[in-house]
């Protein structure tokens, strides 16, 4: 896990829990992490169009997706970070929108090398 | 037991999916509200549901709200799949009819745990719904041969005489006695007479069409309606039911008995509109004639003109005569 080590910042799988969560079965892991890998960065993207376009209830609804996916996975402090960025668009404070999006993004900085790095560590 | 999974965030569909596969559950996902009302309201539609609260096209209280509308159908256990906190929240969402809530991301031992509550509820149904249906037979059947018992019969054949007035149609009612029944009784006993009886009921059935109805009227009195009878072809139909009873000995515990039945039979079409229970009184004048003419017979119930509305003779009528 050198690689996870090294953004030591970013918050970073719960790796027992998510373990425990699949019931120790990689393959469904590997599943797991590869529609992660693919939906992520698609999702990321449209939270930041909305936030820039100040679009509360599209920021609300992505954010709620973002959260599900990275509690599912176990990455507990990113989606607390969705999830407040979920409650302030839903309650419209739209000029906070800003900074909770840069703590989020920093929170998943790095999140999909580490999620690669168990990727390959997974496949059978 | 199958269940559907709807949820549209596809990482957390496959984690239930799998979870609940290795469960031995039979699942099916979709990943909007929509698509999951369409399936749980098929008439064979998985009865456990998981549904994530937060969905496009409809969310989950929605689908539960759409759901419980189908009161006739089967009862659906629905569990709300929930990362809301609030109290409010879960409330509306019971309040929309659904059973249980998770909170995500959910511990899979929990998940199991509940859905094995749903389960235990959906058996629960199944026994009452078993126990009506048994309630339903038991009180519109004779218990000793399962015929449409005395009040049901009378019930369809009156629905029928409506009916065929109505189309102007034809309905045959066939008054059958088994002949002499009172001696198989009081020679070989009331076990005996039962397994006649059984047998005889037996036969009548074999020997009408599947939307005929055949009843238990009295002791060993059965009255058979014939839906859409041609009037030309009664007759050869009760000499038919007449010939299935007498033409083979039935096989009872005292051996072969030799039996025979007498029928009355009336048809719709000569009696107008009379209500049923006077066309069963004609029926039955008909059974006696053929009792009297000497059993395993049939006879028809003739109309006979009553006097007082016999057409009057016309008056002369002068010059164009």
């Amino acid at each position: 896990m050198n690689r996870a080590n090294r953004s030591s910042e970013a918050a970073s799988v719960n790796l027992s829990e998510l373990l425990a969560r699949v019931d120790n079965d990689r393959a469904l892991l590997c599943e797991l992490l590869s529609i992660f890998k693919r939906e992520f960065p698609d999702h990321l993207q449209a939270l930041r169009n909305a936030v820039a376009g100040n679009d509360a209830d599209k920021a609300a609804r992505v954010s709620h997706t973002l959260k599900g996916m990275l509690a599912n996975l176990a990455v507990t402090k990113a989606a607390a970070s969705a999830s407040r960025l979920e409650r302030l668009a839903r309650a419209g404070e739209i000029s906070t929108l800003g900074d909770a999006l840069a703590a989020f993004e920093k929170e998943v900085q790095g999140l999909l090398p580490e999620m690669e790095s168990y990727l390959a560590e997974a496949r059978p | 037991m199958r269940i559907l999974i709807a949820d549209d965030d596809a990482l957390s569909r496959g984690l239930l999916e799998k979870t609940l596969e290795r469960a031995d559950y039979e699942v099916t996902t979709v990943a909007d509200g929509r698509h999951a009302v369409e399936i749980l309201s098929k008439p064979d539609a998985p009865r456990l549901a998981l549904l994530d609260w937060m969905m496009p096209e409809l969310d989950g209280p929605e689908v539960c709200r759409e759901i419980r509308k189908h009161r006739d159908q089967g009862y659906v256990y629905m569990i709300l799949l929930t990362s809301k906190e609030s109290k409010e929240d879960i409330v509306a969402g019971l309040e929309s009819g659904a059973d249980d809530y998770l909170v995500k991301p959910f511990d899979t031992e929990e998940l199991k745990a509940r859905l094995r509550t749903g389960e235990r509820i959906l058996h629960l149904e199944n026994r009452l719904v078993e126990a009506r249906e048994q309630m339903r037979f038991k009180a519109t059947h004779d218990p000793l041969t399962s015929l449409w018992n005395r009040g049901v019969i009378m019930d369809l054949m009156g629905r029928e005489l409506v009916r065929s007035q109505r189309e102007h149609g034809c309905t045959a009612a066939l008054l059958g006695d088994l002949d002499h029944f009172k001696s198989v009784n009081d020679t070989h006993g009331h076990l005996v007479g039962d397994q006649v009886l059984r047998e005889a009921a037996r036969r009548l059935l074999l020997s009408v069409r599947s939307y005929d109805f055949v009843g238990r009227y009295g002791g060993e009195e059965f009255l058979i309606v014939l839906n859409n009878c041609r009037p030309d072809s009664a007759m050869a139909r009760a000499e038919e039911i007449r010939k299935i009873i007498c033409t083979r000995p039935i096989q009872t515990d005292a051996g072969l008995l030799g039996i025979t039945m007498s029928l009355g039979v009336l048809l719709s079409s000569n009696w107008g509109r009379r209500p049923a229970d006077e066309l069963l009184r004609e029926v039955d004048a008909a059974l006696y004639a053929a009792k009297t003419a000497g059993r395993n017979c049939v006879r028809l119930a003739k109309r006979e003109e009553p006097r007082e509305f016999a057409p009057a003779p016309q008056p002369a009528a002068g010059r164009f005569r």
